[in-house]
């Protein structure tokens, strides 16, 4: 119960700040943002737009923890929590591709340009994509389990590459590729500490509220196989 | 407060995106609790395995 108070005072903190802290050139409030030369409002997408890929991250993770999980031990339960975090987990790679292409367009001009960054979430977007495709097409349950798990844990060695390398080392407009002259790992990037502190309490609310989707939701599914079993008989 | 509000448009953005969030919190919050009303159920139940 304490972390879901900790969610709603974070979220609401977090929207409040995300939104309505003032940027201005020389911050010297604890509450004023700096300015990032070439983002100037925009700059502020960072958080709510970065916490959806961090999801993203964290959930096909999360899906390679329980599939490999799964392969171990054969437990029915470990592949509805690995295939309710996948599910999570496409959810906000596309929420993360949308909000970037609405960004992109008043930043870059166009809200498609196949930058690194976009292409590499839309290769992820079809690895994932395939994964779905492939749960449908199998009747067993057993079988379905096995060979989805087997995906997702290689699906996952991926994810690394197109989420933090790929974008960091090609030249591109997202900020923190490589020609990027603000550049440093992307939470450096002339932020001050105020708006990182910011930052990372929006990646930690984010996180909560993933948690918490992803409960209810395996939990529903088990419920509702449970119901089925039950009047089967 | 009313003038206050009509100079700084952003801050009208961020009370409805608050009222958003309420919405949704609470939401989930009854999902959660009928959720564990209806585990806590199925676990007295004769017929579960």
């Amino acid at each position: 119960m304490i972390w879901k108070i900790l969610l709603f005072v974070l979220m609401t903190f977090v929207s409040i700040a995300g939104i309505s802290f003032p940027i201005v050139e020389k911050p010297s409030n604890w509450y004023e943002f700096p300015l990032i030369p070439g983002l100037g409002e925009n700059a502020k997408i960072i958080f709510f737009h970065v916490p959806t890929a961090w999801l993203t991250v964290v959930a096909f993770f999360m899906s390679f923890i329980f599939s490999i999980k799964y392969l171990k031990q054969k437990n029915h339960e470990y592949d509805v929590k690995a295939y309710v975090a996948n599910q999570l987990g496409i959810i906000f790679c596309i929420l993360a591709t949308l909000t970037g292409a609405i960004w992109a367009k008043f930043a870059w001009g166009a809200f498609w340009s196949w930058d690194p960054r976009q292409t590499s979430i839309f290769a992820l977007l079809l690895i994932y994509g395939a994964w779905f495709a492939l749960r449908s097409s199998i009747d067993s349950d057993e079988k379905r389990a096995t060979l989805s798990s087997v995906y997702s844990i290689i699906a996952f060695f991926t994810v690394p590459f197109f989420i933090f390398i790929m974008p960091r080392i090609m030249t591109g407009l997202h900020p923190g590729s490589a020609d990027d002259d603000n550049l440093g790992p992307v939470i450096n990037f002339k932020m001050n500490e105020n708006m990182q502190l910011i930052f990372f309490l929006s990646l930690t609310a984010f996180s909560l509220l993933y948690f918490w989707m992803w409960n209810l939701g395996y939990k529903s599914i088990l419920i509702k196989e449970k119901l089925i079993k039950k009047f089967e008989r | 407060m009313l003038q206050f509000l009509t100079d700084k448009a952003i801050y009208i953005v961020m009370i409805i995106v608050l009222i958003v969030w309420i919405g949704i919190f609470f939401y989930l919050l009854t999902m959660d609790r009928r959720i564990k009303i209806i585990e806590k159920e199925l676990k007295g139940d004769n017929y579960e395995e």
